[in-house]
């Protein structure tokens, strides 16, 4: 029989090549379980192709911003509300990708890859507190005024993000022809704080700033005579006006251009690269499982004029709302980036908990938020943020194509009853004040809600 | 009065819920027991070797005779090896047919001589005799001690398997069928079907009986019956899920199918009928064929349904135990005559068939059993190359010549952009898989059984979705177990007639369980075939129990 035996192994070879079949069914499981339960074809969870689970979900005060009751979905009661935090709650339809209805679906059906959709209860609901606060979400939005672009806020101790609006935005409950109006609601569906990137003009001295500080010896003390313009080749630096002799200090307050394309091409494109990689670029963060999208900078081929320019923060360098954000925080946190949130009291972040992630060394931190304290006090102007211990940067960035340059204003309060660090961008907002502008109202709003004993 | 009936229903709810929380657990657990106290005797018993007979040597040396059939040569893959110069790699075959011993010259150049006469056919060896094998002598004995050994073999040559054992695992596979039996009644809604406990409980009469009569039978291990019932009751548990007005039909299958498998294994138990009940099994298999192509019906697009008015069956099913039996034969033969010309036909009969009632899925398992056997019985490697070539290239022929076929190469890959198309059937599969989890979300309350064949096709879907993947590997599990039984029990089977059988019969197994398992998600093209025991389907339930009993044939 011994004949026989042997030639049994044909049989044997059918028994790996089915093993090593299933195996290849079952690393596909473990990758794409959540996807396919998620399927808008799963009965469990999908009516109609809508979202057929019980649950809510609350605002950080407990306000009601989602309802789902198996049948329909309910937004906030109030339509500027719900209009506010469309872009966080998502819409019916799933079209807001990043929002809770499409990118956190799966707190919402309670799925997991031990369980499936197994429920103890037939009518089991899931219950889901974010950490945004709505009134000041719809605070922001009003400043909006209807101009497109995001204002985002969190705290840098906790990482909880207390506001996160993006405009245009629409009422979810009742929707709008979309389609119809391109010019309107171009790129409505994206939150445009996370999955956004703008070029980030002047906000991006703080990198070269940051990285002047750790390499140039005693950057501090040294002057610098502007023009108003450079030469770098056939090419040239423009200031909108000569900032004369200026002191970094000077120089990051009146936003001068010369000054940081100077200094960019002092530090080489080597070594700015490595600090705006370190402060976040070409990274994206994920916030609660939401994905944002990088900013990017390259400098590998940037020499002259355009190493100059990605000093000041235009060449080809983009920025994410977010991600800057956070770089904010990481300045205000003495160099230790808090990862923004959106979950509250979050049980799950216990297993994948994360420390700060160590952006910059702690004397560059505060030298940089020493610098940023005196552009408010110099440049924007104290009484605009009364009680704020603001600092700040603001950013004007030329986008080109004959359209107006986008507005930016980011920075933090320096405040330990306040730790609140902010991004605001308005598209095409001409100048960075309108960002300020902005910026100051949901900022003084955040601080008087505070004093109410709102719980920020 | 109401405050009170809605409390009494929100405690049932409690309870039911309590009940589907702890099953999910326990399930899995027994049957993991199960299928570890099936395989662990497997590794344990294998040392157990029976001397049938004694060769002695001039020189006093004697070489124990092991099996039924025994090749005789220099070759290290004889069974007895005897390695001088002029002796013939395959030298003769030395077999215990019919309670006699025979010798049967392979064609060797030294010869063989049975007391001084040249043996060139098959001759009879009686104890005592002096065979010669290339001048060498040696006298055939009867073992020491046991003459009487040959007299009730089928007792003494199983090893003993305790009963203990085996009525343990058998009462773990009761618990579990009642749990989930409970479990559907309690999904369904209680008291407002009667059909899903009376089912059952005539399942597990049925199963006792079985057990008590096959057990009074035999004293052989049980393990190969005892998983057949776990799946039997699976594919109850499924009917009554998804598909409840077959319960019955499915349950009479179950029952018809434990009856053939008992008259099945009794009749071939003895080589020399069952050699000759296989002409019997091909000339019915024949008649079955051609009754599928004059009177058969179309149904999904394979013509392969006989509708006789009072029962409907699938004829391609039953022709699979004739298809495995063609391909046997014993060792002696499968060494002299080297000829496969019955077999090759009888196959290409089938494969015609199938082509004819165009059922494509059969018609590859059919041709994975017809290389396992093939080689089984020539051992060439060059024959197989060639064989699995010239099908792949047949197939390639078929898949772009019909559109039928190619419809269903189209999706396979891609099936989540063809979701709600030709991909249909297999997204649902996966949305199922992914809802069941590890556990399952509980029997009778999955969603897969609104889709067409979940129960037979896409049954892999199903037994994931409600009763989790944890325990839909472990049935998988327990048919590769066949497999790797039927490749265990080729060692030291009695004959090669069995051997090929068990191997053929688990070929077909397995393949339809890959067909069907890696087909519904998307790892291989969907061909529509069942998973045996388990699919909802009478015919192949009681194909599955004919081939079982092929299997069991070899045990040692």
């Amino acid at each position: 029989m011994k004949l026989l035996s042997t030639r049994t192994a044909v049989l044997m070879l059918l028994i790996v090549l089915f093993v090593l079949g299933l195996a290849a069914f079952n690393i596909r499981y473990f990758n794409s379980a959540f996807a396919w339960a998620h399927s808008h074809a799963n009965r469990h969870y999908y009516k109609n192709g809508m979202l057929s689970v019980r649950g809510t979900v609350y605002d950080r005060n407990g306000d009601v911003l989602l309802m789902l009751d198996g049948e329909s979905i309910e937004f906030n009661a109030e339509k500027d509300v719900r209009t506010a935090v469309m872009h966080v709650t998502g819409d019916r339809e799933g079209s807001v990708s990043t929002g809770v209805l499409s990118a956190l679906k799966g707190r919402l059906t309670g799925w997991n890859l031990f369980s499936g959709a197994y429920s103890f209860h037939k009518k089991s609901r899931s219950e889901l507190t974010l950490t945004i606060d709505s009134g000041l979400c719809r605070a922001a939005y009003r400043e909006m005024k209807g101009r497109k672009g995001a204002v985002g806020i969190y705290n840098y101790e906790t990482g909880e993000i207390i506001c996160l609006i993006s405009s245009p935005s629409f009422d979810p409950q009742n929707p709008p022809d979309v389609e119809g109006n391109p010019e309107k609601y171009e790129g409505v569906y994206l939150n445009r704080f996370l999955s956004s990137a703008y070029t980030p003009g002047s906000i991006f001295k703080l990198v070269t700033a940051a990285a002047a500080l750790e390499n140039i010896p005693d950057i501090e003390n040294k002057h610098y005579l502007c023009e108003g313009r450079i030469a770098i080749g056939p090419d040239s630096i423009t200031c909108l006006k000569a900032h004369g002799r200026v002191s970094l200090q000077e120089a990051l307050a009146v936003s001068c251009n010369t000054f940081f394309a100077g200094t960019a091409l002092e530090l080489g494109a080597e070594t700015l690269q490595k600090y705006a990689e370190a402060c976040g670029f070409n990274n994206s963060l994920e916030v609660d499982g939401i994905r944002t999208a990088a900013g990017k900078i390259n400098l590998k081929n940037a020499v002259g004029a355009d190493l100059g320019w990605a000093g000041a923060g235009q060449y080809t360098t983009t920025a994410n709302p977010l991600n800057f954000m956070a770089f904010m925080g990481a300045i205000a946190g003495g160099g230790e980036m808090v990862r923004p949130r959106l979950i509250a009291d979050d049980s799950s972040s216990f297993f994948d908990f994360k420390p700060g992630k160590k952006v910059l060394k702690r004397e560059t931190a505060d030298k940089l938020k020493a610098m940023m304290r005196n552009n408010t006090i110099t440049s924007y102007g104290e009484e605009k943020f009364k009680d704020l211990e603001l600092c700040a940067k603001s950013g004007t960035a030329e986008v080109g194509g004959g359209k107006e340059p986008h507005a930016w204003f980011a920075g933090f309060l320096d405040r330990k009853d306040c730790p609140l660090a902010f991004a605001v961008i308005i598209e095409n907002g001409i100048t960075s004040r309108a960002a300020a502008d902005v910026a100051a109202r949901v900022l003084q709003e955040a601080a008087k809600a505070l004093k109410q004993g709102r719980n920020l | 009065m109401d405050a009170v009936i809605s409390l009494f229903d929100t405690g049932v709810d409690l309870v039911f819920s309590l009940y589907t929380f702890i099953i999910r657990w326990l399930m899995p657990l027994l049957a993991f027991a199960v299928l570890l106290r099936s395989i662990l005797p497997l590794w344990q018993d294998r040392k157990h070797k029976k001397t049938w007979a004694f060769l002695y040597l001039v020189n006093g040396d004697r070489i124990p005779v092991n099996n039924w059939e025994n090749l005789i040569g220099r070759s290290k893959l004889a069974d007895i090896v005897i390695n001088l110069p002029f002796i013939s790699r395959n030298h003769a075959v030395l077999t215990f047919h019919d309670r006699h011993w025979q010798i049967t010259d392979l064609g060797s150049k030294g010869g063989v001589l049975v007391n001084g006469e040249k043996a060139d056919k098959k001759t009879a060896v009686n104890f005592g005799d002096t065979i010669t094998l290339a001048g060498l002598d040696m006298t055939l004995l009867p073992p020491d001690d046991e003459r009487e050994a040959v007299e009730n073999n089928d007792e003494e040559n199983s090893y003993s398997f305790s009963h203990a054992t085996s009525s343990i695992t058998f009462l773990l596979v009761i618990v579990f069928q009642v749990l989930g039996a409970l479990q559907i009644c309690i999904s369904r809604g209680t008291g407002k079907n009667a059909a899903v406990p009376a089912a059952f409980l005539v399942f597990i009469l049925a199963e006792c009986i079985h057990y008590v009569l096959m057990r009074r039978r035999s004293k052989k291990s049980f393990v190969l019956e005892l998983l057949g019932y776990f799946l039997c009751g699976f594919s109850l548990l499924i009917v009554a899920s998804a598909a409840p007005g077959a319960l019955y039909k499915q349950l009479a299958a179950i029952i018809a199918g434990m009856v053939v498998y008992t008259i099945l294994e009794a009749v071939i138990a003895d080589l020399g009928r069952a050699q000759k009940i296989k002409y019997v099994f091909m000339a019915v298999a024949a008649v079955l064929m051609l009754l599928n192509l004059t009177i058969g019906e179309t149904y999904f697009g394979s013509k392969n349904w006989i509708n006789l008015g009072f029962i409907t069956f699938q004829p391609m099913e039953l022709v699979k135990v004739a298809f495995v039996l063609a391909g046997t034969a014993t060792l002696d033969r499968l060494l002299t005559t080297r000829n496969m010309t019955a077999f090759i036909a009888f196959a290409g009969a089938c494969f015609v068939t199938l082509a004819l009632i165009r059922d494509f899925g059969t018609a590859v398992v059919f041709f994975g059993a017809f290389v396992v056997i093939s080689f089984m019985y020539s051992g060439d490697i060059r024959t197989l190359f060639f064989v699995v070539s010239a099908a792949a290239f047949g197939g390639f022929a078929a898949v772009s010549f019909m559109p039928y076929i190619a419809a269903r190469f189209a999706a396979w890959g891609n099936v989540w952009q063809y979701a709600d198309t030709s991909g249909y059937q297999q997204t649902r599969t996966m949305i199922a898989a992914a809802s069941g989890g590890l556990l399952g979300v509980g029997g009778g309350k999955g969603n897969l059984y609104r889709v067409a064949a979940a129960d037979t096709d896409l049954v892999f879907g199903l037994l994931c979705e409600e009763w989790g993947l944890v325990l839909a590997l472990i049935v998988v599990a327990v048919i590769v177990f066949f497999t790797v039984h039927a490749v265990f029990s080729t060692k030291n089977c009695r004959s090669s007639f069995y051997a090929i059988a068990a191997c053929g019969s688990a070929a077909i197994f397995l393949l339809q369980t890959t067909l069907n398992v890696l087909g519904s998600v998307d790892i291989l093209p969907l061909t529509g075939v069942t998973v045996p025991f388990i699919s909802n389907g009478g015919t192949s339930m009681i194909t599955s129990w004919g081939l079982l009993a092929l299997i069991k044939s070899a045990e040692w």
